[in-house]
C-alpha cells in the first residue's frame, strides 16, 4: 500500500472504518459459520470499584477446539472488550476495535469517550452479520473517565448497543450465567463480591452448557477475571481464578453437587 | 503567434525550490535528537493545541515544520499507513524506512510534478528494539530523504541551529541535558524561549507497547532546572 491520502471532501477522518471503507479493505468475508470454533459464556459486573468481567476459555466447534481461548481483551487501558460467536471473526472484531480506538486518538490527539467506543462498534455488528450471516456478539465494558464510574454495554444481532445498569452477559451460557446473577446481583457490590458472584455464573454455565468450560483442574486453566477501574484494566493472576473457583468447587463438593437453595 | 516562452528546467526547480523555502522559513523549526534512553522531539510552537508532533505507531513519531494543513495531512496519512500495515501483517513490521521514503515520493512527484511544491518538510523518528537502530529520518520539500545520525533540524533557520546544536552536545547524554541543548540551539544567543512556547515530545521505553509522551510544560521546567 501506498501513503493512504485524501483531499479534504473525501478525508474519512479519524474513523478507522471509515477509512477502511473509504480504500477499498474489508473486514473478511466469507460464511465461516462451519469452519470457525465458536467462543462462548462471558459475565460483566457493576460493582463499587468499576466493572468486573470473568470469560470461560474453551472454543468449540462440534468437539472442543482449544481450551485457553482469551475472550476478553483491553481495548485501550481502561476499556474491556468481550466477544461470543465464531472464534475467527471475533479475534478479528478485537484487533479491529482495539485498532480503531486506538487510530482515533493518534489522528484527533484525544481518546474516545466510553458511550464514543460503544456507539462505534454498532455498524461493525450490523456489518459481519448482516452481510457474512454469521453471529459475532461482543460486550463493552470499561472504567469512564468523565462520569467517573463503571459502564457496560451489550449488543442486540443488529448491532443495537444497549447500556446495562447492572450486568450483562454473551454466549451460549447465558441462561445459566444470567439466572445466578439474577439471583445474587445487589447494586451495591463490593470488587470481591463481584468477582465471586461472576465466578459463579461462569461455573454454573460450565456446569449446564456444553460448549462452554468451567475451571479444568487437571491442565491448571481457570476462566478469565478482569477488573478496570479508576486504574485501568487489569487481568487477575490465574492463581487467584483458582482459588476462587476451588472455593466454589469445594462448597459444591460438600453439598454433594447442588446449590442447595442459595448462591453457594 | 504563440504565447509560450522557453524556460529551461534549471530555471523551474530554482523557482519552485524557492517558493519551498520560503514558505518554510516563515514557521518555527524543530530539533529532534536521541538521547541516551530515547528520542526527544523540541518544537517551538506557540499554539498548545496545534501540535507539530504527533505519535504514529509503538515506536514512530512524526515531525513537521511549514504549512499547517500540508504537513498534518502527512501526519494523517503516516497513521493511517502505519495503523493499516501492522493490522495486515505485524505491530513489528511497521517500520521508519518505508514511510520515510513514501513521504519522500510524494514530496518529490509534488516538487516536480504538482501545481505548487508542498512547503513542508518532515521527520519520521523511531525508537529502536532488539535488531531495529534508533533512527531519524528527514525528508525535505524537494523529497530529498537523509538519515541523520545523532540529531537532526527542520525548518527555516536548519544550518545555524544545527551548527549550535552540534557545538553543544558532541556526545550522547540524558534526556533533561538534551531537552536543555535542544532549547538553546532553537533560541540562539539572543534570546530565551518561554516554556508555554515549546512543544515536546519523547519516544521512550516505559514498559508499555506504546512509547510516545508529550512532557508538559510543567514537566520540562522541571527537567529544564
Amino acid at each position: 500500500m501506498g501513503l493512504p491520502l485524501f483531499d479534504a471532501t473525501s478525508d474519512p477522518g479519524p474513523s478507522f472504518l471509515a477509512f477502511a471503507n473509504a480504500s477499498g479493505l474489508t473486514l473478511s468475508a466469507g460464511h465461516e459459520r462451519d469452519l470457525s470454533p465458536h467462543a462462548t459464556t462471558v459475565v460483566a459486573l457493576r460493582c463499587d470499584s468499576g466493572v468486573v468481567m470473568v470469560a470461560d476459555r474453551q472454543a468449540t466447534g462440534g468437539y472442543i477446539a482449544s481450551r485457553d481461548v482469551r475472550k476478553i481483551e483491553a481495548a485501550d487501558s481502561f476499556t474491556g472488550i468481550a466477544i461470543s460467536g465464531s472464534a475467527a471473526m471475533g479475534i478479528e472484531f478485537i484487533r479491529f476495535a482495539q485498532l480503531s480506538f486506538e487510530h482515533y486518538e493518534k489522528m484527533s490527539e484525544m481518546a474516545l469517550s466510553l458511550e464514543g467506543k460503544a456507539n462505534y462498534l454498532s455498524p461493525l455488528i450490523r456489518y459481519n452479520n448482516f452481510s457474512l450471516g454469521l453471529m459475532v456478539l461482543p460486550m463493552l465494558a470499561g472504567w469512564d473517565q468523565s462520569r467517573r464510574q463503571g459502564r457496560i454495554f451489550e449488543y442486540d444481532g443488529a448491532g443495537g448497543c444497549y447500556e446495562r445498569s447492572d450486568f450483562a452477559t454473551i454466549g451460549s451460557g447465558t441462561p445459566f450465567a444470567e439466572s445466578t446473577l439474577r439471583l445474587g446481583f445487589r447494586s451495591d457490590l463490593t470488587q470481591s463480591e463481584a468477582l465471586e458472584l461472576a465466578a459463579l455464573a461462569i461455573y454454573e454455565a460450565g456446569d449446564n452448557d456444553p460448549s462452554t468450560g468451567g475451571p479444568d483442574f487437571v491442565r491448571n486453566l481457570f476462566p478469565m477475571m478482569v477488573t478496570i477501574t479508576e486504574a485501568g484494566f487489569e487481568e487477575l493472576p490465574q492463581e487467584f481464578a483458582a482459588t476462587t473457583f476451588r472455593t466454589i468447587l469445594e462448597r459444591r463438593t460438600a453439598s454433594g453437587g447442588m446449590a442447595g437453595g442459595t448462591l453457594r | 503567434m504563440s504565447n509560450f516562452y522557453y524556460v529551461p528546467q534549471e530555471q523551474i526547480m530554482k523557482d519552485r525550490a524557492e517558493f519551498a523555502q520560503k514558505g518554510i522559513a516563515r514557521g518555527r523549526s524543530i530539533v529532534a535528537a536521541i538521547y541516551d534512553q530515547g528520542v526527544v522531539l523540541v518544537a517551538e510552537n506557540p499554539s498548545a493545541s496545534l501540535y507539530k508532533i504527533s505519535e504514529v505507531y509503538d515506536r514512530l513519531a512524526f515531525a513537521g515544520v511549514g504549512k499547517y494543513n500540508e504537513f498534518d495531512r502527512l501526519r494523517e496519512a503516516g497513521i493511517r499507513w502505519a495503523d493499516t500495515t501492522g493490522f495486515t501483517y505485524s505491530r513489528e513490521d511497521v517500520e521508519a524506512r518505508a514511510l520515510a521514503n513514501y513521504y519522500a515520493q510524494y514530496l518529490g512527484d509534488t516538487f516536480s510534478n504538482g501545481s505548487k511544491p508542498l512547503e513542508v518538510e518532515v521527520l519520521v523518528a523511531q525508537l529502536g528494539s532488539g535488531s531495529r537502530p534508533t533512527k531519524l529520518y528527514r525528508i525535505g520539500y524537494e523529497g530529498t530523504i537523509s538519515d541523520e545520525a545523532r540529531f537532526a533540524v527542520l525548518g527555516g533557520d536548519a544550518e545555524s541551529i544545527r551548527a549550535r546544536f552540534a557545538y553543544a552536545s558532541i556526545e550522547i547524554a540524558p534526556l533533561a541535558t538534551t531537552l536543555q541543548r535542544a532549547i538553546s540551539a532553537l533560541a540562539g544567543p539572543d534570546r530565551t524561549i518561554a516554556s508555554v512556547d515549546l512543544e515536546v515530545a519523547i519516544l521512550e521505553d516505559r514498559g508499555s507497547r506504546r512509547t510516545f509522551s508529550r512532557i508538559a510544560e510543567a514537566d520540562f521546567d522541571r527537567l529544564r532546572a
